[in-house]
């Protein structure tokens, strides 16, 4: 009839388990990941981590003439993908996790890039800093061709070539 | 007669509405409402209920049927089999109803976002209950993949007014 009082030891010795949080620092491991951080300043705009990206949480878009990095954490997995692969290493994964809001749309980070336009048709092709950093990298690429959008540069290499045959 | 009728039976349900919103505050009976989860999130939200992250300290009780509760923790994509569930469950909630939408899934879709037999998160479905008339008091979105034990109860000391939400929307130039 007694015998759950062996209980009362056992829950003694142990002592309160509960953690206090949210009052409390939450315990969070050397190897969590938690929402990533895109530094504006580094990033180019080359979009490898949208790539890789595997439920499209990070998306380049075109709005007008600005290219938009958009980051939505409601769809982010968490993985890391997108900081491992960052040829710049813009992205880095930090240990937030207490992200919780009423509304959808503060889920979302921004990140705005100028973009390039073609010299030839108008249309934008490419950030300005990935074009720039492009230009750094490689020195024997003229910068006309540098200023075509990848369409017309095809129509001018096809025409240079006509030019050198006839 | 008839109109002035309803228009102070109206009056009425506001203000009961509002005392019912300052009272629930310390006794929050939740609802699991799994609509297609991998059970990441199931076991995440499990472990909140476990005596290790206690949440009967905010007065936070599971019980077994959505008639007896005010929050319902709604995880999954929301799959079209089980919209119409996920309707009859929320509607058969007392108000003020809550839902706090855990998980990558219930917020945005996660990889299933533009799935044909997924509607894409629960702000998707909230659109959609919205132009069905079912009204719903406050709803609180968790993100994480599966939301850790802590986000979870972050969430709900969020939508019980105990924390501040720390998101926002913020738009940077490279």
């Amino acid at each position: 009839m007694v015998k759950f009082l062996k209980i009362l030891p056992i829950a003694t010795k142990t002592g309160t388990v509960t953690i206090k949080y949210p009052y409390q620092e939450p315990l969070v491991t050397e190897s969590f990941r938690g929402a990533i951080e895109v530094d504006p300043a580094k990033c180019v705009g080359c979009g490898a981590c949208t790539r890789i990206c595997p439920p499209k949480a990070l998306t380049l878009t075109l709005e007008g003439n600005t290219m938009i990095l958009k980051y939505f954490v409601g769809r982010c997995i968490f993985c890391g993908m997108c900081a491992d692969t960052c040829p710049e290493k813009a992205i880095s994964v930090t240990k937030e996790f207490e992200l919780a809001t009423g509304n959808v749309f503060d889920l979302y980070t921004d990140i705005e890039h100028e973009v390039k336009t073609c010299s030839i048709c108008g249309k934008s092709f490419i950030s300005k800093k990935l074009g720039d950093k492009v230009a750094s990298k490689v020195s024997d690429i003229p910068s006309e061709t540098m200023d075509l959008c990848p369409d017309c540069r095809r129509k001018e290499a096809l025409k240079r070539f006509i030019g050198a045959l006839e | 007669m008839t109109s002035l009728h309803t228009s102070s039976n109206s009056a009425i349900k506001e203000t009961m509405l509002k005392k019912a919103l300052s009272r629930i505050k310390r006794s929050i009976w939740v609802f699991h409402l799994n609509t297609g989860s991998c059970n990441g999130c199931d076991i995440e939200v499990l472990d909140v209920l476990t005596p290790y992250f206690d949440v009967e300290r905010f007065g936070i009780k599971l019980v077994a049927s959505p008639r007896h509760a005010d929050l319902a923790l709604l995880t999954g994509p929301v799959t079209i089999k089980t919209l119409s569930k996920v309707y009859k469950a929320l509607s058969a909630m007392p108000r003020p109803r809550f839902v706090l939408a855990i998980g990558s899934c219930a917020v945005g879709g996660n990889i299933w976002f533009e799935s044909y037999s997924t509607i894409g998160g629960f702000p998707k479905a909230l659109e959609i209950f919205s132009e069905m008339g079912l009204e719903i008091d406050g709803v609180m979105y968790v993100p994480g993949c599966p939301a850790r034990p802590e986000a979870i109860i972050y969430g709900a000391a969020t939508l019980l007014g105990l924390q501040k939400p720390k998101s926002k929307y913020r738009r940077l130039k490279a």
